[in-house]
């Protein structure tokens, strides 16, 4: 009654990888795969799957929850009355650790290094069906990272014990073991050593919104995270703190975070893991509390549409309401499932900083998710960019979503502005490298 | 000397770089095929009869290349047991990435050779004495996965000598492993329970988790196990990792509804009663809402919903909005408990109702169970808003989100009366639509609103708010109970009455309502609500006005019955019924129009010859109720024939009754109640388990092991256990200090950032685990020292504080002590338990 077990299945829906149902007979991950694969064959567009498959078939009530990872799905299948929460949460765990380990998570780096994925899973989910060691740092002292350096002292032999590690401060020597599990703090390794010591902080912010057919905005949210990548010698104590800390709301942090002093004195206080990890989300909160509490979006689409027999035509007028550039825009319209083709012309017009060329977007219909996309690569402020076309269905009535998908980003932007006021190192006494990024994006429903 | 050992360097260094030249060269052939994985890992199966002369070879790095094929087969489900003997060869291999794969291998395929596997039974028990708690923990792991019953007492000796074992992650694997062992055979229990108690006794953090979970799976019952630990795993609570915290605090749900009192809610006289143990539990657990992972802010909101006093409840708004933006397969999760909460209280979200709003690149999944969110968040204040929203998504692209939504405005209509009119505007709105889905939608929803209103004016206003629109909503109902055929009520004198404030109800009452429908019969091809249009028009379509062309029967009713008939030989089963119907009440209501009792022969006609069985009883059923109140029904001179033949052999049979026409009006007309609006009713299921999330009721535990975690919430006692139960010396404030000296939770002010030389955690690679490992080879010693190398182990963890640790152990004496006691206590009470409930087991 948990986590049974956990299949990768390749893009075709084959499984790759799979965790060992010994316990189970042997139709039972057979029985999960199909009811995927029939679920994902039936979903009549993408994303429109219920992650959370309930397979009838068997006498036990059990389900699979499944992610897309990279083209591949991951699958977790559960039984009993268990939360399907703890399997996305493995889920999740479980990707970061192939990224970690692999950068690029595919089928191809999965294939190359399946023995790896598979002592990683024989760490991570227990027999039992609960999760065990999901901690990056703890499990890089147990099961070794493809890279070349491990590789090379994994070969030589235990029996020349002067080998000096290569890795400095030798958390893990030839057989590998020594290292493992000494650590006394669950999220870092022991003995870390860099002669270069830095961490940096990204601050991602993504807005999502919802504006109205008339204009208005129904709802505007903006989610940050701060994403840090640490390479930090020995153990060190970092506070970090802001200048406007106010701004941020609905935390949540890595385990490292010390909750209380968060609490106190709205400082993170914590020893960093090493390497990459996620040290808080948040939510901003404007300043202006009043009643809405909603976020300025910093564009407008002004979208004239005509709904004919078999098609329709339309005018999409786009205006950026911001002075920095926006960056790789997109628009999607998913036109419903019976349109066939699509026909546009792209123009800008008042456009004061003047533009030709490729940086005006493009335009491209997919035939298969029935989705019209437009494109701007460079999005300055002032200026507009139209989108004239016309579309055609096969049904007379034809039945195109009512609203349009636009996503955006801003670099070095923030919504909240947030601001690191200092970064505070303690226990330690070299001097640290350390970097602060904003970037930001968007994701915005525009309905008509 | 210097000189000697000059030269040994050397020597050694000129070794050393030849054996790395010659790693290089091996591995850069490997490296150059990437690893070489994957040429690997889609070999081709003939070459894997060199799988056995590999792991045969000298060579490690031959042996790892067999192992990854052998891994490589497994997860292609070929068959690899015939390798076991070469296999097990390799479990003692020195070198540790080798030894890994083995054990993969092992845990795999010993079920199916449990003799094979019995071979390397002495391999893991020496391992359990190795001197790295990873090699100790995989070999438990390894043994207690073997599965094979005939080794059982051999990995319960283990999992007990681990249980004690100084570090925390080998008793995590001994936790775990005691789930495993009781799966296999339950007659251990009585044993495991034993070690339970040790392991419950556990001080860190680490192992604390695994440890609740293991006694909830083996012994869910046993929560009096619990009682001296309650207040330590409260406290320990933030410090466990996400995965345990899940566990704990499922198990210390049940714990506080089986054995605390239940809060009691503020009154005039007093404030809240909360008891205190459970104070401190979710004092504990409120920090918990800010982490990262989603399962663990359930289980805090979970323990918040079913444990806290009402006030406290409103904590578990916001993180539960969180779960929305986590991601969408969370989202989808995290709704279906959503609209639980919402439902049972829906003040807690509904100023940020917004966060519901749907997207339309959301799962059809998630849209559904956004718009029930929103429904159950509905007020008067904002419902004006959700209408709107709800107009939306009825263009949704999504067959079920359209009727989703267009009933949600059916419902709003239904709790904030006063938005009726708009309502129904709506909804009169989307009968002109294009698509199919809308129309069908809007004619069901309308079809039961405006029975509703015809039918049930008191209960209409009984709900109505006081605001302005009451007034003129009570009009609009107030002449419904006149519209039974006997009193008269003109029909266009109803809209007179409405001219007052809003032109739309003006257009919207309900028997306007009806006759719009009526004239887009044709464009209303779904059959339920074709059916339901018909059904309206047959029931409300009587008028004792003078204007009409058919005395006694409104304008439009008679065309809706000739549009039926004459497509009735491809109607639906259920819209031919109501044809049926609709025939019956109207030659009822204009008995002796020749055009309409024509028209009504015709259906009973051919419905006499219909496939469907319902259809020809409905209509023998009808025609036999109409012979005294219409004449000429029962067959006239066109059918001849078969209206003779029908008549003898029915009149034969009945006894004579003939209805007359009030009768018969009572029997077609009245008594018809309104439709029943869908009751919300709270949901049985707890929150966070599958069967609410995929809401079906066919979900079923495990029948076979009924013994396994009980999810389900016990419901509170009248009274709470004696408290007394729960005190320990645990309680004592420095070691709750002590075991957060790792904490996230507490920066602990007066810990000193130490200067270079001792770090602030002190890791006990170097001295203590010899010293630890020499009590531990010798198993008797271990055994006797068992306590002690507890606070060893203690010790460890909370060198960065020296004199603390001292001032411990001086107390740990006499805490241990009582511990003891306690435990001798627990063994007692298991002695009395036990035979029993192993004796059930066994039986």
């Amino acid at each position: 009654m948990a986590i049974d077990g956990l299949i990768i299945l390749d893009p075709t829906g084959r499984p790759i990888i799979q965790s060992s149902y010994t316990t189970y007979p042997a139709a039972y991950p057979l029985l999960h795969i199909e009811a995927l694969n029939n679920a994902l064959a039936k979903a009549p567009r993408e994303g429109s799957v219920d992650p959370v498959i309930y397979v009838e078939e068997l006498s036990c009530s059990s389900a699979c929850c499944h992610v897309e990872v990279g083209g591949m799905r991951f699958l977790a299948t559960i039984s009993g009355d268990v939360d399907p929460l703890i399997a996305f949460a493995f889920l999740d765990a479980f990707t970061e650790i192939l990224q970690d380990y692999f950068g690029v998570v595919s089928v191809a780096t999965l294939k190359d290094n399946f023995d790896i994925v598979y002592q990683l899973l024989e760490e991570t989910l227990d027999s039992s069906g609960h999760p065990l060691t999901t901690s990056p740092n703890l499990l890089s002292d147990i099961v070794l990272s493809p890279s070349l350096i491990s590789k090379l002292l994994a070969s030589v032999s235990p029996a020349t014990p002067g080998v000096p590690s290569v890795r400095q401060g030798g958390s893990f020597g030839s057989n590998g073991a020594s290292g493992a599990f000494t650590s006394p703090i669950p999220w870092r390794k022991a003995g870390v050593r860099h002669n270069h010591n830095e961490i940096l902080f990204d601050v991602v912010e993504e807005m999502r919104g919802i504006v109205g057919k008339n204009g208005t905005t129904l709802v505007s949210n903006v989610f940050g995270k701060i994403e840090s990548n640490s390479k930090l010698s020995g153990t060190p104590d970092l506070t970090l703190t802001f200048t406007n800390p106010n701004v941020m709301t609905d935390c949540a942090f890595h385990p490292c975070v010390r909750l209380q002093k968060w609490t106190r004195d709205n400082a993170l206080s914590f020893v960093p893991p090493e390497g990459r990890f996620i040290l808080a989300d948040y939510q901003y909160r404007p300043p202006q509390s009043a009643v809405v509490s909603n976020v300025p979006i910093p564009l407008s689409l002004k979208a004239n549409m005509d709904m004919g027999e078999f098609g329709g035509t339309f005018a999409l007028t786009l205006t950026s309401r911001l002075i920095k550039v926006m960056e790789n825009l997109e628009l999607k319209f998913y036109l419903g499932e019976d349109a066939t083709s699509a026909q546009c012309t792209l123009s800008s017009a008042g456009s004061s900083v003047g533009s030709v060329g490729s940086a005006d977007g493009s335009w491209s219909f997919n035939s298969r998710t029935k989705t019209l996309q437009w494109e701007i690569l460079n999005m300055r402020s002032s200026g507009s960019w139209i989108l004239r076309g016309s579309w055609t269905s096969k049904i007379k009535a034809p039945r195109p979503a009512h609203a349009f998908q636009i996503r955006f980003e801003i670099p070095s932007y923030s919504f909240s502005s947030l601001k690191v006021d200092q970064l505070r190192l303690s226990s330690e006494t070299y001097k640290m490298y350390k970097g602060v990024r904003m970037r930001s994006k968007g994701s915005i429903e525009w309905r008509w | 000397m210097d000189g000697i050992n000059l030269n040994a360097l050397s020597e050694n260094a000129t070794r050393l770089g030849m054996r790395i030249q010659e790693t290089i060269a091996e591995h850069t052939r490997d490296l150059s095929l990437t690893r070489g994985g994957s040429s690997l890992f889609d070999m081709a199966d003939d070459k894997a009869k060199n799988i056995t002369k590999q792991l045969e070879s000298s060579s490690d790095r031959e042996k790892l290349d067999a192992m990854k094929r052998l891994i490589a087969l497994i997860s292609k489900n070929r068959p690899v047991s015939s390798y076991f003997p070469a296999v097990v060869k390799n479990v003692a291999s020195p070198n540790l990435e080798l030894r890994k794969l083995v054990y993969i291998y092992l845990l795999r395929c010993a079920p199916s050779e449990p003799d094979l596997a019995l071979l390397s039974i002495n391999t893991f028990q020496r391992d359990l004495a190795d001197p790295s708690p990873l090699i100790r923990a995989m070999a438990l792991r390894v043994l207690s996965g073997i599965r094979v019953p005939t080794v059982a007492t051999i990995v319960l000796m283990a999992v007990r000598k681990s249980a004690a074992d100084p570090s925390p992650y080998v008793r995590k694997a001994a936790a775990l492993a005691v789930i495993k062992v009781y799966k296999v055979d339950q007659a251990h229990h009585p044993t495991l329970l034993d070690i339970m108690t040790i392991l419950l006794r556990d001080r860190s953090p680490l192992s604390l988790g695994t440890a609740v979970l293991a006694l909830d799976t083996i012994a869910p019952s046993r929560l009096d196990l619990l009682h001296v630990h309650f207040r330590r795993l409260c406290r320990a609570l933030p410090d466990i990792d996400a995965w345990g915290q899940v566990d704990v605090l499922r198990v210390l749900v049940r714990y506080v509804r089986t054995m605390l009192p239940k809060p009691v809610p503020a009154s005039e006289r007093q404030g809240e009663e909360v008891d205190k143990d459970l104070k401190l539990l979710l004092a504990c657990a409120e920090p918990l809402f800010m982490n990262k992972n989603p399962a663990v802010v359930l289980a805090v909101a979970r323990a918040f919903y079913y444990l806290a006093p009402s006030s406290m409840l409103s904590k578990i708004s916001a993180p539960l909005l969180r779960l929305l933006s986590v991601s969408r397969e969370v989202e989808r999760v995290a709704l279906a408990y959503l609209l639980v909460v919402a439902r049972s209280h829906p003040v807690l979200f509904i100023t940020s109702h917004n966060r519901f709003l749907v997207r339309v690149d959301d799962a059809e999944q998630v849209k559904r169970r956004k718009i029930s969110v929103l429904l159950a968040l509905c007020t008067v204040d904002n419902h004006q808003t959700l209408l709107r929203e709800f107009m939306d998504y009825a263009q949704d692209t999504d067959d079920s989100v359209v009727g989703d939504a267009i009933h949600a405005i059916g419902r709003i209509a239904s709790l904030v009366p006063s938005s009726t009119p708009q309502c129904l505007t709506a909804l009169m709105g989307m009968i002109n639509s294009k698509q199919d889905t809308i129309v069908s939608n809007a004619v069901l929803v309308l079809k039961s609103l405006v029975q509703n209103q015809l039918l049930t004016p008191s209960s209409t206003s009984t709900t109505t708010l006081p605001t302005p629109f009451s007034s003129q909503q009570a009009l609009l109902t107030s002449y419904i109970p006149s519209l039974t055929p006997s009193i008269s009520t003109s029909l266009s004198a109803a809209p007179l009455s409405f001219t007052s404030t809003e032109s739309t109800s003006v257009a919207q009452a309900p028997l306007s309502i009806i006759a719009q429908l009526a004239q887009r019969i044709d464009d209303i091809r779904h059959p339920h609500a074709r059916a339901c249009v018909l059904w309206l028009v047959g029931q409300y379509g009587s008028v004792t006005g003078t204007k009409t062309t058919v005395e006694g029967v409104a304008d439009w009713a008679p065309d809706v019955l000739r549009k039926a008939a004459r497509s009735f030989n491809t109607e639906a089963s259920l819209v031919k019924l109501q044809t049926l119907t609709l025939a019956a009440k109207l030659i009822l209501l204009a008995p002796t129009h020749r055009t309409l009792v024509l028209l009504a022969q015709y259906v009973f006609t051919l419905a006499r010859y219909d496939e469907d069985w319902d259809v020809r009883d409905r209509a023998r059923m009808l025609r036999t109720l109409l012979v005294g109140a219409v004449t000429g029904i029962m067959g006239s001179n066109d059918e001849e024939g078969i209206g003779e033949n029908w008549n003898k052999e029915e009149q034969a049979g009945r006894p004579g009754v003939v209805l007359r026409r009030e009768q018969v009006t009572r029997v077609l007309f009245e008594g018809k109640t309104g439709t029943i609006e869908e009751e919300l009713v709270a949901d049985a299921r707890p929150l966070g388990t599958l069967s609410l999330v995929m809401e079906s009721e066919s979900l079923h535990l495990h029948d076979d092991d009924d013994d396994e975690t009980v999810i389900d919430l016990p419901e509170w006692l009248e009274q709470g256990i004696d408290p007394a139960l729960r005190d320990s010396d645990d309680d004592a404030p420095q070691v709750a200090l002590s075991v957060q000296a790792i904490s996230s939770q507490a920066i602990s002010s007066q810990r000193v950032p130490t200067p270079t030389g001792s770090t602030v955690v002190l890791t006990p690679i170097g001295g203590s685990t010899p010293k630890d490992t020499k009590d531990w080879r010798d198993l008797n010693k271990f055994y006797a020292s068992e306590s002690e190398s507890e606070d060893e182990e203690e010790e460890e963890e909370e060198e960065e504080e020296e004199e603390e640790v001292e001032v411990e152990e001086g107390s740990g004496i006499g805490e241990d002590s009582g511990e003891d006691e306690e435990t001798s206590d627990d063994e007692e009470d298991e002695e009395e338990h036990d035979p029993s409930s192993s004796h059930e087991r066994t039986s």
